[in-house]
């Protein structure tokens, strides 16, 4: 990053907009944190002796992170906009295309810029970061499992990394498609000039840094030691780490609803004219199905951990059954999210690959109508079938056979899925690229993960397989050989439209076969170790588990070394690659039409769209 | 190819690819469903009971259910890949005519999917519902278990108390299982059975241990620092052994 040069144009009569960056975001950030700790610590009464341990440093943390949220916020700027609003007086023209970045040059990636393009760019740059810090976090989980006594990392830091590890994880894989490419390629895909609501969009993106900063301050108060669910009773005992995961989680919460609400509304106010829903290109579909799942997921989220807050700060017993409470209330809570959300990623990613699978075979989409079809059956069924998770909990047994039926009924509309993608390679003259072989990797990845995937919505099984790895490795076949796979294929697709490069073919190659050989190694080992009986989130082993876990400890690091040559693709295809043609892949949706660099408002004229984009080869006679 | 193709198409399963997607279909099928079901029975731990026996032949039989479908994609994929590749830096022809949809294939492709949906909903079904009684009966050794971190107690109806789990073969138990602190569960490996431990509340799970000798018990659900160590085990033994140890362990109690 360069360093800063305060904007210096010193225009009289500057707009507060103007002078307000990342850096002034910090700023405030920080000292409103270090302001508000103070306080609370000099104000706040002791405990009484009856309240749980630790009561006050809770609040005392809270408070302080939620001021560092406040302060980071206005300080980006997010609070100018309302408040002209409430003072009668709206944005001048001036103030919106500075806000837009127009004519600003990188400066405006540091900024609360407001021009989708720029959001993308921010999108992609953070999804990287949090891969980088989550995938580290997996190198070390991998290394500590690399022999059965571990034993390096201490109990409680292994605890931490494994939970960090996963939440990183989860909210990566939420934003790595419909973040990067959903904010930069979509609207120009459906003919827009920018979203419905730039500034939300904006909002969106900063939250999610804004939400970074919790997160990583738990690392240096007890970290997060529950896993990526913080299941209660144990968060409620967990250190003052938790409190940076609850304040990460609410931040985050909050930035996909404003971003679901913005795409959402994007999609259906404002597709070119013409482009009918026969029309609109099936990565659409794939995005706003995302997003409009997690409209109703992720305020469950944000309340489930509110409650825990209240729980932990304020001696409430919400989660805590000697207090009239209950731990499956939350786990309710946490899985009415988390069900749908494993789709909130997984949708999207194959989304995009159905978007290039006629691309690359220079065919009609096969079945448009079944494609949509099981886009959103498995949307509407997703929100039906989050207490599979709580099979063995002794919650309900008498709903665990309704929510087999539910579960396995998923399987239906994911057939479909299958369905369309085989049908548009079958016959295909296949242009040999790393997305199109993503696609073949998603069909086999996705395969294993949803054939596990049934043993586990079996009811018995699950009783054997439940909190073992196999889950583990189950998952992991979905968000990430499917999931990950897809936005890995994204990313060299549409990396000529947001960099004007192409990306370095013999690098994307490597990546591919590196990651996906490494990524089967690897996890075929865990669903060994699963099979033969080890538990999940467990730092030592018993010694017969040990030959799979070094497989999938070496398969675990060839993934890493094949996502390296990948992240040294990005930065060097996108400094010195060869320049690309506006349509290097021939393809049909509206995004190619434009030129790079991409105007401000992307089209001097808006299009008109009068055929679908599938129309590929002549009509059969 | 199809411009050489005389005006009346073939019947189109003899189409050399479908043909040959065909043969290759058969061999994915036999392949992956016998190295499916060869990875699962022979990682899976041996069962130690009638619950993980006939959870084994379940996954046994989804495995070779899911086969065929499974068998299709792969097939259908080698055949695509095995074809027309295109290498460069341009785009392919584009295909000589668009199909765009086949409401048969689809249509068929649904039903199937919605029947091996049916079948696996149905084989679930009917092995859950033996375990649901197993829980009801009252003739069963009942034995309290209690979750704390990190260990395990189990309480007979006599009064011992222990740390290890002891039980007599072939004689169904009833376990009512609970937790003094976070959750925990219990998960006794060999026979298949996981149940969680939540503090507050009695949750129960029934088995019939079916072979003589020690097996594994594990927590698996983290419960804080020693989640990994928080293990123990389960002595099958005959039902005289189990009653001499039954007595010898309540006098200590009692004695204690």
């Amino acid at each position: 990053m360069t360093t800063l040069t305060q904007h210096t144009s010193a225009a009289p009569g500057k707009s507060i907009i103007e002078k307000l960056n990342v850096f002034t975001a910090l700023a405030l950030g920080v000292i409103s944190a270090i302001v508000v700790w103070r306080l609370s610590l000099a104000l706040l009464p002791q405990d009484s002796e009856e309240v749980r341990l630790f009561s006050r440093e809770d609040k005392i943390t809270l408070l302080s992170m939620c001021a560092w949220f406040i302060g980071f916020m206005t300080g980006i700027g997010a609070l100018v906009g309302p408040m002209r609003w409430v003072m009668g007086k709206d944005l001048s023209h001036d103030e919106n295309m500075f806000l837009a970045g127009e004519n600003m040059g990188p400066k405006r990636y540091l900024r609360y810029t407001t021009d989708h393009k720029v959001v993308g760019i921010q999108y992609l740059f953070i999804t990287i970061l949090i891969f980088f810090l989550g995938g580290g976090l997996a190198m070390l989980i991998r290394t500590n499992l690399g022999t059965p006594e571990g034993g390096w990392l201490h109990a409680q830091a292994y605890n931490s990394i494994v939970g960090t590890h996963g939440i990183l994880m989860i909210v990566g894989t939420i934003i790595m498609v419909t973040g990067p490419f959903g904010n930069f390629i979509m609207p120009i895909m459906i003919g827009a000039r920018d979203m419905a609501f730039p500034r939300l969009n904006a909002l969106s993106f900063w939250l999610i840094v804004a939400a970074a900063v919790p997160l990583i301050w738990g690392q240096f108060i007890g970290g997060i030691t529950t896993g990526w669910s913080a299941y209660n009773p144990l968060a409620g005992q967990a250190p003052l780490g938790m409190d940076g995961y609850i304040m990460y989680i609410c931040i985050f919460a909050i930035s996909t609803m404003v971003a679901g609400a913005n795409i959402t509304t994007t999609v259906v106010k404002m597709r070119a004219k013409g482009m009918t829903w026969n029309r609109t290109p099936i990565f659409i579909y794939g995005v706003v199905a995302s997003v409009a799942l997690a409209l109703p997921a992720f305020p469950v989220f944000f309340l489930s951990q509110i409650l825990s807050a209240f729980d932990r700060a304020l001696d409430t017993s919400f989660y805590n059954t000697a207090g009239g409470g209950s731990g499956w209330l939350y786990e309710n809570l946490f899985w009415i999210m988390g069900h749908p959300e494993v789709y909130v990623i997984l949708i999207p990613a194959v989304a995009a690959l159905m978007e290039m699978a006629p691309v690359f075979t220079r065919r009609p989409l096969f079945s448009f109508n079944i494609a949509v079809l099981g886009i959103a059956g498995i949307s509407g069924l997703s929100v039906l079938v989050w207490a599979h998770h709580m099979y063995i909990s002794g919650w309900a047994p008498l709903l665990n056979a309704p929510f087999m039926l539910t579960t396995e009924l998923i399987s239906i509309p994911t057939g479909m899925l299958f369905l369309v993608l085989i049908g548009t390679l079958w016959r295909g003259r296949i242009w040999m690229t790393m997305p199109l072989m993503s696609i073949f990797a998603l069909l086999w990845n996705f395969m294993i993960g949803g054939v596990t995937g049934i043993y586990l919505s079996d009811v018995p099984a699950d009783a054997f397989l439940h909190g073992s790895m196999y889950v583990t490795a189950h998952f992991h076949y979905t968000l990430m050989g499917a999931g990950l796979t897809g936005a890995l294929a994204a990313l060299v697709y549409w990396f000529p439209k947001m960099t004007g490069r192409m990306f370095d073919k013999t690098l994307s190659w490597i990546a591919f076969w590196m990651v996906q050989i490494g990524f089967n190694v690897a996890f075929v080992g865990m669903f060994m170790v699963g099979l033969a009986g080890q538990p999940r989130r467990v730092e030592s082993y018993a010694p017969t588990f040990s030959t799979a876990n070094l497989v999938t400890t070496i398969g675990a690091y060839t993934i890493m070394i094949g996502m390296l040559v990948l992240l040294h693709g990005v930065i060097t295809s996108a400094r010195n690659g060869v320049k690309a043609p506006k349509n290097p892949w021939q393809a049909k949706t509206l995004e190619w039409t434009v030129d790079y660099p991409i105007p401000l408002e992307n089209f001097d004229v808006l299009p008109v769209v009068t055929t679908d984009p599938y129309g590929y080869g002549k009509a059969k006679s | 190819m199809t411009d050489l193709m005389p005006p009346k198409n073939p019947q189109w399963w003899k189409r050399s690819d479908v043909k040959k997607t065909f043969i290759l279909w058969i061999i994915c099928t036999a392949v992956i469903g016998y190295v499916g079901v060869e990875f699962h029975v022979r990682n899976l731990v041996d069962p130690a009971s009638e619950t993980m026996s006939s959870i084994i032949s379940l996954m046994r039989m989804f495995t070779w259910a899911a086969a065929p479908v499974a068998g299709l994609v792969t097939a259908m994929s080698l055949t695509v890949l095995t074809s027309k590749r295109h290498y460069g830096d341009n785009p392919p022809a584009e295909a000589d005519h668009e199909i765009r949809n086949s409401p048969k294939a689809a249509a068929v492709w649904i039903v199937i999917s919605g029947l091996l949906c049916l079948f696996a909903l149905i084989g679930g079904l009917v092995v859950l519902e033996q375990e649901n009684e197993g829980v009801l009966n009252t003739q069963a050794i009942q034995v309290d278990v209690t979750g704390q971190q990190w260990l395990w107690n189990f309480d007979y109806a006599n009064g011992a108390r222990s740390e290890d789990l002891y039980l007599p073969v072939n004689k169904p138990v009833v376990f009512h299982i609970t937790s003094v602190d976070v959750k925990h569960s219990f998960w006794v490996v060999q026979m298949g059975i996981k149940m969680d431990a939540n503090p507050g509340y009695t949750t129960e799970t029934a088995v019939t241990p079916n072979k003589i000798g020690v097996f594994d018990v594990r927590c698996a659900e983290l419960c804080g620092l020693l989640h990994a160590y928080m293990q123990t085990k389960v002595h099958i033994v005959s039902q005289a052994d189990y009653d001499a140890w039954l007595s010898a362990h309540a006098a200590m109690e009692a004695g204690a």
